[in-house]
């Protein structure tokens, strides 16, 4: 009884809120000019609108304007240049009001690492773009939100699997077997960037929708407070926050704001294969002898996996200020469906922000909590292979076996272990579910201390728990694990991430010499720990004996760090930052390091020569250097110590009739430490025309020593041939070009053009002790097709992933010879010395395009991308376009083969054929977006926006695979087996009430 | 004032806080399976476990079975593993095994064209290392100063000091190993730490002297012959290896030693090892029950999991017409087979196929004869061809004889083996200087020239038996078939008591028969040929020079396979040759490595073999010691040499069919012995050096040198390349010649 009383509590002030909001009265005419603040003219051309409508007028010629208003209505005026105001009516009649102009988006404040800038004084390189900026459209993971954004910023979807994961990399890669994903900072708390069980990746758990800015940190000078793990970058995510709207103090403001979506995933392309009925003539041509293998049916094995996929996607969030305590709330959920047949991902978040201010404004308080539950059903994506190897002339299924699906069997009638599995059975027969739960929320106080206001002292303690547990089963009578009776696993995983961050800030303006001093010194502990459980409950023929397998694992992170920046006249700027970075990972000698440094930056439009200038708005030099770490080496948290590790119970050795766990001392080296990278930064910012044209351009250098490899090392001197350990040189350089325009702005058209390109060249300049140009380098880029095989090489003098291949052949009609390639060495035979390296996965130049135009209630807006110089391996066309697919002697069995196989025509398969290496040069419009905005809907309080947007548009490329961008993170530039992108059509709704 | 103390006071609060949280930087592994080598050894039982480790070593890729956490990287995992990459090395580069697989650079090994990059041999030397590296931070950590700081005492302190014996023997066979693949390596002991440095390079003669005192001291270390665990090395397991290291010490120092060869053979045949009753159980899933293996390598299909080893061995091989499930599979990998060559050191006469035919009988009689020089022959037009000729049995002046013609042929006929005289003419007449005699059709042809005449007659023919005793009595023929290899007509067939002749093309034109008395020479018209009894016969007939001759004799099916059991092919639908190694079905395919037990039960698992690998078994002492007695060695004798060949022969024939005699035992027929008795073990690319014969042209097989028919390879093949990856992160070593 008493439960209902306190849900009828919240419904009552539920409602009171809601309608607090409408507010009813009779309108007044409103009158006024608009003056400039520093010179008193007359501003003509200023909007100004009713918030929260689309009512508005414009100020005529003298800066005079009338508008007809609600009396309790707030004004808004704004202009290019200018800053916005708000003007509440408040029952008055006349309102001139003073612009002040704006230094526009310099004016911004960005976010850095342990506090904010304003942006005309950032040093360092730093791109921030906030949600107003983000991509369109079917979003499903955040990293989508950014994509083609930023110059030097390349974010790759891993395929179209829901939840959209996606690589990103930041000035190309760094480290070349340490991990390259830059350091993710959610709301003040790094998050760790290993895979999380179940989960479809990091960073997809959270729903974008929260999402209030990105900010990307790009050189050391900017990059360094980060200290050991700031190498790959730094991405600083901000999530909305509860806004203390207009009149705070009325503590009446509450609104809700619904978004929602309804999107169809198509398939855009499949891979061209013979269909039945070319197949079937194909091995009677071929094969006369094994025609019995054939089967009477025609069928697409692609379109028997993938579908058209429904997701839709729902948030709903209310916020405002009570008293003093502004607040957000939001709730998500998204449904997606994959294209490929029985892949799923939901998702429900709920995130609360709380930011309450006490004893006037000395104590901040900010508290985000969100809670996300995913729930995943992996589709098998050894399907999409299987597809497209799968003989088209069986049937889909077949009753007269267990599972109810076609398989290839031996004359005994158990199933050829060897063959291709039957892709409609895999996804059917295979229950792969996880279900994940993560909390992510931090505490922030900020105090400016009553006895000392110059000095802000600010505690952060965060916290990244996630929790998962997932099963996979398998019947016993699935083909493709008949012999192990099919699968029936259970695992869970525990990560918790814990964060204390603590530090000082004290800010001094002294006049006398017309400098400012802002110094921030902090101390920051990391925890990360994670408990693995793995479950087999179905071990053949040893069923009392169920495998388990538990790990567990942490570390610890521990720094100083400080700040200072300088600022004198206003004009030059000083900023210099240390990290010392004490490390668990490494050994008592090695954890501690030291990251400094330092930037120095010149507002050139503010010397007396262009104070004045109407061209230039703004002009700024800025120049950087720093060093900063990567201390990601792969899963080994220990790689210092000395660890004995016990076999599990299919690795043990039989003394007598006892069989034993054995102890495996591993490798490691003791003297093990962080790789580091020293980045030297040139970038000029600039504004033209009040800012109607601004950009920058900068220049980076970086050079990367001590790199973590997992390498060879000499043989007999550790306990495995491979270990991690600092050995290798890298450099990477190269130009990023911003540039914004505002051609159009009016009353009623607005058009924005944003443009970006970058180039990064990236080049290994040491590998191992000695330099032996015998070496070749270390074989990278595993492919699909026999066992083992590598098409890329790490060498000296070469940029990394590097193909590594031999080179075709042709005859005189241009097509290439099976099995017959250039003698490259001269030594009358080919053997291994002959491959060589050509080109690499790596682009050369990567561009970003995106443009908004607005008419009236009408938006259109899109954005794509291109890469260029970037090449491929096609491994679909190698492994599959050749006959001896056709017929396998060791089932036997038949295959279906490419139709590339017409290209080259090639009885076995040339897996190191330089032909294979294609240039996937590409341009990929990623969305086209048209919105229109009703406005008030109903009254003056309910905002309805409506939007119909098409991603994935279209791809112009030469490359003749599904797509020219792959890129699967370990293994970049090899085209195999990938999810296909959808084309995605959503309709959209916004309503703010 | 107040200020100060404020800001102190937390100055202190926070200093106090960060000394404690440094603290945290210092600490282990958390997960119970987890250990450091400071607190693993306090424990005596962790000892075993680390030792098991030093064997498992030669048997697991990694801590996960059948794959993960893998003991070395940058290789596949399976491929890692010690002794499939072991049998790679020494099988796959020899002519008792080639690999259709698409696996990076795996068909280099047959080839003999590997470099210095190659991933296969990096895998193996890297896994060879990965040994010497486990082997010597076990030996480092079970000293006795080591056993007296943890205080470990009594049996437990008794049962280490064996255990290190035998982390020293592992040791020497990893060296042993390093020695015969790679000559010159570097060279880590105990006494080097596991941090950065560059070892040394160890010349390969020096190596052997080290593994000569290793083995020499730990000998009365090791626990005594059998008398240890199964799967634990003993004395016999250290006698074995000397003899092998003797036996090749010729190549790996130049000095031969077979007289120590000798002495540590004698010394395990003295121990109490007897040769498997049955050839075919040693390579089974319950091989761990033989008493004749001295020293194996352990898997078991549900607890020693991978994707090496015998698994690899046996899986592999299946193929082709093959029923996985006859060998203990669910399976087959498709993959191995061996060349015609190995083939022949069982069947040293087969060509084309298993079974060869009867050489035809000698004759004794000479007639008069024209030679019939023509297109035909090999070489062609030979007039001193004494096989094709037509005699005249009556020396009258007529010729008659039977030539196989291809179609289109020309011919003439010469009085006299050269061109002084010939014949030649058209439309049946014979003109000297006429122009070639030819014949439009293919076909086994009756020749009758007059040279009185000068007249000549050509009738194709097929031939036939016909008669009561036959099928088809007097109305049906039963044909003959013509073997062109033997040039005998032949045909079995199921005969009563009766007569019968031999007729060509279904008519009584052309007939013959034996005139009585019988005497096994055919004439025209002549009488029936009495079959006395019914049963099956093997009818053929020869209608050659210099008689016409037939032979009737009671049929006997073809003998089993082999009378030697070794020999385990698997020939339906596999082709002797190979013109495409990517094919299975392109040479024999290998029956010997089965997972299941030798009362027929599967294996424990189909996926994963449950069959010990022999590394060291009786026979090959037994061999050892009868080359090194042929070799010169002293201390043995070859009565006692033959004495231990045939006890392996009359294993593999059952009886003593297959025994030898003392002259045919020389060197030659011990390394065709060895391939006999022991393929597909992992010995033959050593023996084949031994011998001189693995590269250069003394011997090639199919593909030797990427050829079909084999060519000579270079002398550098001989050792492989140290890896480019360890020259390049170690430069003291100096690469192997060649490479």
């Amino acid at each position: 009884m008493k439960k209902r009383i306190l849900w009828l509590r919240y419904l009552f002030i539920f409602l009171a809120f809601a309608s607090a909001s409408v507010v009813y009265a009779q309108e007044i005419t409103v009158t006024g000019k608009v003056k400039d603040a520093a010179d008193g003219s007359s501003i003509p051309g200023v909007t100004i609108v009713v918030k929260g409508t689309t009512t508005g007028t414009i100020s005529d010629i003298d800066g005079n304007y009338t508008i007809k208003v609600q009396p309790g209505a707030i004004l808004v005026f704004s202009y290019m240049g200018y800053q916005t105001q708000e003007v509440p009516v408040a029952g008055k009649l006349v309102i001139n009001i003073s612009l002040a102009a704006s230094v526009t988006s310099l004016n911004e404040v960005v976010v850095i690492g342990y506090g904010t800038v304003k942006k005309q004084d950032a040093t360092g390189s730093v791109s921030a773009i906030d949600s107003k900026d983000f991509n369109q459209g079917a979003i499903s993971s955040p990293q989508q939100l950014i994509v083609g954004k930023i110059a030097g910023v390349q974010v790759t979807t891993l395929g179209g699997a829901p939840g959209g994961d996606a690589v990103i990399r930041i000035r190309g890669n760094v480290s070349i077997n340490g991990n390259n994903d830059p350091l993710v900072v959610i709301d003040g708390v790094p998050i760790d960037n290993d895979a999380t069980s179940g989960a479809r990746g990091s960073l997809s758990m959270i729903n974008p929708d929260d999402i209030e800015t990105y900010t990307v940190l790009k050189d050391a000078s900017a990059t360094a407070i980060y200290g050991s793990r700031a190498s790959k970058g730094v991405i600083i995510i901000t999530t909305k926050k509860g806004k203390a709207t207009a009149g705070t103090g009325t503590a009446k403001k509450f609104v809700h704001e619904y978004s929602g979506n309804i999107s169809i995933y198509t398939v855009p392309k499949t891979v061209s294969v013979l269909n039945g009925d070319e197949f079937r003539a194909l091995v009677k041509q071929k094969y006369p002898s094994d025609t019995g293998l054939l089967g009477t049916s025609n069928t697409n094995w692609q379109k028997q996996i993938f579908r058209t996929g429904i997701s839709t996607d729902h948030n709903f969030s209310f916020y405002g200020g009570l008293k003093y305590l502004p607040y957000r709330v939001s709730l998500g959920y998204m449904y997606q469906d994959g294209i490929l047949k029985t892949d799923n991902m939901k998702r429900a978040s709920i995130g609360v922000n709380l930011s309450p201010s006490f004893f006037d404004d000395h104590l901040k308080i900010n508290v985000n909590a969100k809670y996300m539950s995913i729930d995943n059903r992996f589709a098998d994506q050894g399907a999409i292979g299987d597809a497209i190897a799968f003989d088209p002339t069986q049937p889909v299924n077949d009753t007269k076996n267990r599972s109810g699906y076609w398989m290839w069997t031996q004359a005994s009638g158990i199933p050829v272990t060897q063959a291709t599995t039957n892709p409609a059975a895999l996804l059917d027969l295979k229950q792969d579910k996880a279900k994940v739960n993560r909390f992510l929320g931090n505490i922030q106080l900020d105090y400016k201390l009553h006895f000392f206001p110059d000095l802000r002292a600010v505690l952060n303690l965060g916290m990244d728990h996630t929790r998962a547990n997932g099963t996979v089963y398998v019947p016993e009578y699935a083909s493709w694990l008949y012999t192990d009776l099919g699968q029936d696993n259970r695992y869970s995983q525990d990560k918790d991430n814990s964060l204390l961050d603590f530090y000082l800030n004290y800010v001094k303006d002294v006049k006398s010499i017309k400098s400012k001093f802002d110094v921030m010194a902090g101390y920051s502990w990391q925890h990360f720990y994670v408990s693995n459980v793995n479950i087999n409950n179905n071990v053949p023929h040893d069923t009392a004996h169920a495998a388990d397998i538990l790990l567990k694992k942490q570390y610890f992170l521990l720094s100083f760090y400080g700040r200072l920046n300088y600022t004198l006249m206003n004009r030059y700027l000083l900023t210099f930052t240390l990290r010392d970075d004490g490390d668990s990972k490494f050994s008592s000698n090695t954890r501690w390091g030291l990251f400094p440094s330092a930037a120095l930056a010149w507002k050139i439009n503010d010397e007396a020569f262009l104070r004045n200038s109407k061209a230039v708005s703004q002009l700024k030099l800025r120049v950087g250097w720093g060093e900063t770490g990567n201390e990601e080496v792969g899963d080994n948290w220990y790689p210092y110590l000395p660890v004995y590790l016990l076999s599990d119970r299919f690795s043990m050795y039989q003394f007598g009739n006892i069989w034993y766990q054995t102890l495996r001392p591993g490798g490691y080296d003791a003297k093990i430490k962080w790789e580091t990278t020293a980045t030297t930064n040139v970038g000029i910012d600039f504004g033209f025309l009040k800012d109607r044209i601004t950009g920058s351009l900068e220049y980076y250098y970086k050079k990367i020593t001590d790199l973590l490899n997992y390498i060879p090392v000499p043989a007999g001197t550790n306990l495995s041939n491979f270990i991690w350990t600092n050995i290798g040189n890298m450099q990477n350089s190269g130009v990023e070009f911003t540039l914004d325009l505002k051609p159009v702005v009016t009353k009623d058209w607005n058009w924005d053009f944003n443009f970006n390109v970058a180039t990064n060249k990236n080049k290994i300049t040491k590998l191992t002790v000695t330099d032996d140009p015998n070496y070749p380098g270390i074989l990278v880029g595993g492919i699909s097709g026999g066992v083992g095989n590598t098409v890329q090489v790490q060498s000296v003098g070469y940029p990394m992933n590097s193909f590594y291949v031999y080179q075709q052949v042709y005859d005189a009609n241009g097509n290439p010879i099976e099995g017959l390639y250039v003698d490259r060495n001269h030594d009358g035979k080919i053997t291994d010395a002959d491959r060589y390296r050509y080109k690499s996965a790596n682009p050369d130049v990567t561009f970003g395009v995106s443009t908004t135009l607005k008419f009236k209630q009408w938006t259109l807006a899109t954005a794509g991308h291109a890469s260029v110089g970037n090449y491929m391996y096609d491994n679909i066309a190698a492994n599959r376009g050749v006959w001896n697919n056709l017929y396998r002697p060791e089932g036997p069995y038949l295959g279906n083969v490419a139709t590339s196989v017409y290209d080259v025509n090639f009885t076995n398969q040339q897996f190191l054929s330089d032909y294979y290496v294609k240039n996937a040069s590409f341009f990929k419009l990623d969305y086209l977006t048209l919105s229109y905005s009703f406005g008030n809907v109903i009254k003056n309080t309910t905002d309805l926006r409506l939007s119909f947007t098409v991603n994935n548009v279209f791809t112009i490329t030469k490359y003749k695979g599904i797509d020219p961008e792959v890129n699967l993170g370990s293994s970049v530039g090899i085209d195999n087996n990938v999810y296909p992108r959808s084309r995605v059509f959503v309709l959209g709704v916004n309503l703010l009430f | 004032m107040k200020r100060i103390f404020k800001i102190t006071f937390m100055i202190t609060a926070i200093t106090l806080f960060l000394a404690s949280c440094v603290k945290d930087l210092d600490k282990l592994p958390i997960d119970p399976n987890t250990f450091t080598s400071n607190n693993v050894y306090n424990n005596p039982a962790a000892y075993k476990q680390v030792l098991a480790k030093c064997y498992a070593g030669l048997s697991v890729s990694g801590q996960e079975g059948p794959s993960g956490l893998p003991d070395i990287s940058g290789i596949d995992e399976g491929f890692g593993e010690y002794i499939r990459g072991y049998w790679y090395h020494q099988e796959l580069t020899t002519d008792e095994a080639v690999i259709g697989w698409n696996d990076q650079t795996v068909k280099n090994f047959h080839s003999q064209a590997w470099g210095s990059s190659d991933v296969f041999i990096a895998a193996m030397y890297y896994r060879i290392f990965y040994q010497i590296s486990l082997c010597n931070e076990f030996i480092r950590e079970s000293t006795d100063a080591k056993l007296d700081e943890r205080g470990i005492t009594g049996d437990d302190r008794t049962n280490i000091h064996y255990y290190r014996a035998e982390a020293r023997f592992l040791r020497a066979l990893s060296y042993y190993h390093a020695l015969d693949l790679f000559a010159n390596v570097p060279f880590v002991t105990e006494n080097d730490k596991v941090e950065k440095f560059f070892p040394p390079q160890i010349k390969r003669a020096d190596l052997f002297i080290y593994i000569e005192n290793e083995l020499k001291a730990i000998e009365p270390l090791m626990i005594n012959a059998k008398a240890n665990e199964y799967g634990r090395a003993d004395k016999a397991c250290v006698w074995t290896l000397l003899a092998k290291l003797y036996l090749n010490a010729a190549i790996y120092t130049g000095t031969d030693r077979s007289t120590e060869c000798i002495t540590y053979c004698k010394n395990v045949m003295d121990a109490a090892y007897t040769l498997e009753p049955q050839y075919k159980n040693l390579f089974l899933a319950d091989n761990n029950l033989s008493n004749e293996i001295i020293f194996p390598v352990e898997f078991d299909g549900m607890r020693t999991q991978t994707w090496g080893g015998t698994t690899f061995i046996a899986e592999a091989a299946i193929g082709g017409s093959m029923v996985p499930t006859d060998y203990g599979f669910s399976g087959g990998w498709g993959g191995t087979r061996v060349t015609k060559a190995f083939v022949q050191k069982f069947y040293p006469n087969l060509q084309k196929g298993l079974w060869s035919s009867p050489t035809p009988p000698k004759k004794t009689k000479s007639y008069p004869v024209l030679y019939v020089p023509g297109s035909y022959q090999t070489p062609v037009w030979d007039p001193t061809n004494t096989t094709t000729v037509v005699a005249s049995v009556a020396s009258d002046g007529k010729y008659e004889g039977y030539l196989e013609l291809p179609a289109g042929a020309e011919f003439k006929f010469c009085p006299q083996p050269n061109w002084d005289h010939s014949w030649g003419g058209a439309n049946g007449i014979l003109d000297p200087n006429g122009g070639n005699i030819t014949v439009a059709d293919a076909g086994y042809y009756k020749i009758n020239v007059d040279t009185v005449a000068l007249t000549y007659t050509l009738v194709n023919t097929t031939w036939a038996v016909i008669g009561d005793a036959t099928p088809g009595a007097w109305s049906t023929d039963s044909p003959m078939t013509y073997d062109p290899a033997t040039g005998l007509w032949k045909v079995i067939l199921d005969l009563t008591a009766g007569g019968l002749k031999f007729r060509a093309n279904g008519a009584w034109d052309i007939n013959y028969g034996d005139k009585l008395p019988a005497d096994g020479i055919l004439e025209a018209g002549g009488d029936n040929i009495v079959i006395p009894a019914a049963g099956t016969f093997t009818i053929t007939m020869k209608l050659g020079y210099p008689d016409y001759t037939y032979s009737i004799v009671t049929y006997t099916p073809p003998p089993p396979p082999s009378v030697d059991s070794r020999a385990m092919f698997w020939t339906a639908g596999q082709s002797l040759d190979i013109n495409d190694i990517t094919s299975f079905t392109d040479g024999y395919a290998i029956t010997k490595w089965k997972n299941v037990t030798s009362t027929g039960v599967p294996g424990s698992n189909q996926k994963y073999a449950d069959i010990d690998f022999p590394m060291f078994r009786l026979a090959d002492v037994y061999l050892m010691y009868a080359e090194a007695v042929l070799r010169g060695g002293g201390g043995g004798d070859l009565n006692t040499a033959l004495t231990l060949v045939n006890d392996l022969r009359t294993r593999a024939y059952g009886d003593a069919n297959g025994n030898i005699t003392a002259d045919k035992l020389d060197l030659s027929f011990i390394l065709d012995e060895r391939a006999r008795e022991l393929y597909w073990e992992g010995y033959r690319r050593t023996d084949l050096i031994r011998f001189g014969q693995f590269t250069n042209g003394t011997y090639v097989w199919p593909w030797k040198g990427n050829a079909k028919d084999g060519i000579a390879t270079l002398p550098m093949y001989n050792i492989f390349p140290i890896p480019a990856a360890d020259v390049s992160a170690n430069p003291k070593l100096v690469q192997n010649p060649g490479y």
